[in-house]
């Protein structure tokens, strides 16, 4: 048995050390494998050479992203891509500030809500500013998701699918209630807050501004969030939880299912819907995947960053006057 | 990109995100106020927002508010207004009457869209 203490490059995340320490326990030649996160080290203990054990690793690992070597790598100057992502960010920001605020979107569609109408209104919401909370929600979850682990593109699958049935059946149930229920505004205002805070702290993640002090929380957290992330019923729920979130148009088709009075039209109604915005939503989230494997990764992923930060704050404020918490600030 | 050609494109675009989202010159109006029988009408066009911005209206005289709206399916249509604990979301088309009540001297009434980006306000004096 030697010992080798290796170097390892691309551990972005704390849950990048049991993830190799997983694969590097499943091979029988290794032994006692130990990754430090800090030094960007891995201890092992192996009966092979160290070039081999090199090129077997890293063959091994390369779906990960993760690279051994002898010496430490000479780590690419990233600072500087934050400088290159803050104006892009924000400038697609500006942009989509700009769209909203040109009136481009208030297409007038006159008579009775149909399965075409309710198509087209799908298409509009995805870009205005439910795309502040639903789109940035869904673009930083991708993301992060991909960020974490590469062509995992099955999450993102089950989340649209989740989506696509939970607003089939819920307006279906919207349509058979009639006015029996209505849905909450203080209760979708909470849940618009909720996921606005989990966009603020994945915005920053991506970023890096978190990334910076990994914290090495007990390895057992981090595997229990690590199961959460690859459960097929997370996205599946987070899809489905997306009927509740704020977005004014989405309210409105719940209405018109409402009052649809039956189950089908209701059903038909919100599944059209949810079509329509699929177009846009998915691109945000296979966009993110496929990025993830190009070479602008980290500038994708940094002003991903900054989009999703910026919208953040903005649902944030926006929710909090909502609420009546704050006076209103915004004004689009 | 150099660094400081970066901070000056970065303040730029964040003053343009300034002026798109928070400004908006909103001029007084009481243009859409009306007396009818002794009740006082506000009117409001929702949709894509809310106008006019900022309504002046007079105190001491019962206060309907009248929402207008056609083809309005974005925000504007869910409609909150905190002090009389109103929410509602309106009919995609059409005018809906809403009573805020007598408003005092200096006293204030504002509307939001349920998702806080839009709003309106009526200035009583």
């Amino acid at each position: 048995m030697n010992k080798y203490t290796l170097h390892v490059s691309g551990t972005h995340c704390a849950s990048c050390k049991i993830l190799i320490e997983d694969i590097l326990g499943e091979q029988d030649f290794i032994k006692n494998s130990e990754v430090n996160l800090k030094k960007e080290t891995v201890f092992l203990e192996s009966d092979k050479g160290i070039d081999e054990l090199i090129e077997v690793l890293n063959e091994k690992i390369q779906n990960h992203k993760y690279v051994f070597s002898r010496e430490k790598n000479v780590a690419k100057p990233t600072d500087d891509i934050i400088w290159r992502a803050l104006p892009l960010g924000l400038g697609v920001l500006a942009l989509f500030f700009f769209l909203q605020k040109s009136g481009v979107l208030n297409i007038g569609i006159g008579g009775g809500v149909t399965a075409t109408t309710s198509f087209i209104i799908g298409l509009i919401a995805s870009v205005s500013t439910c795309l502040a909370i639903v789109g940035g929600l869904v673009l930083s979850l991708s993301a992060k998701i991909s960020e974490d682990n590469v062509s995992d593109t099955k999450t993102f699958t089950l989340f649209h699918l989740g989506r696509l049935v939970s607003f089939a059946l819920l307006g279906g149930v919207l349509g058979t209630a009639g006015g029996a229920i209505g849905i909450n505004f203080t209760l979708t205002a909470i849940l618009g807050l909720v996921s606005a805070f989990i966009m603020l702290l994945l915005g920053l993640n991506l970023v890096g501004v978190l990334a910076k002090n990994k914290i090495a929380l007990p390895s057992g957290i981090f595997k229990f969030f690590r199961n959460i992330e690859h459960k097929t019923l997370t996205p599946l729920i987070v899809g489905f939880a997306t009927f509740f979130l704020p977005c004014g148009f989405t309210q409105s088709m719940q209405v018109s299912a409402l009052s649809s009075g039956s189950f089908v039209s209701g059903m038909i109604i919100m599944l059209a819907f949810a079509l329509g915005t699929l177009p846009m939503l998915a691109l945000l989230s296979f966009g993110s995947a496929s990025f993830a494997n190009s070479r602008h990764a980290p500038l994708f992923f940094k002003s991903a960053g900054v989009v999703v930060i910026g919208l953040g704050l903005f649902a944030i404020l926006s929710g909090l006057a909502g609420l009546g918490i704050i006076s209103p600030i915004f004004n689009i | 990109m150099n660094k400081s050609v970066s901070i000056i494109l970065t303040l730029g675009i964040l003053a343009v995100i300034g002026i798109f989202t928070i400004g908006g010159g909103s001029t007084p109006t009481d243009n859409n106020v009306e007396i009818r029988d002794g009740i006082q009408y506000v009117k409001i066009d929702a949709k894509g927002g809310y106008l006019p911005r900022v309504s002046l209206a007079q105190a001491g005289i019962p206060t309907k508010l009248v929402m207008n709206t056609s083809s309005t399916f974005d925000c504007s249509s869910a409609l909150v207004i905190k002090k009389i604990n109103y929410q509602n979301i309106l009919p995609q088309d059409g005018e809906t009457e809403i009573d805020i009540g007598i408003g005092e001297p200096g006293e204030v009434v504002d509307g939001l869209c349920s998702m806080g980006m839009y709003n309106f306000e009526i200035r009583f004096d």
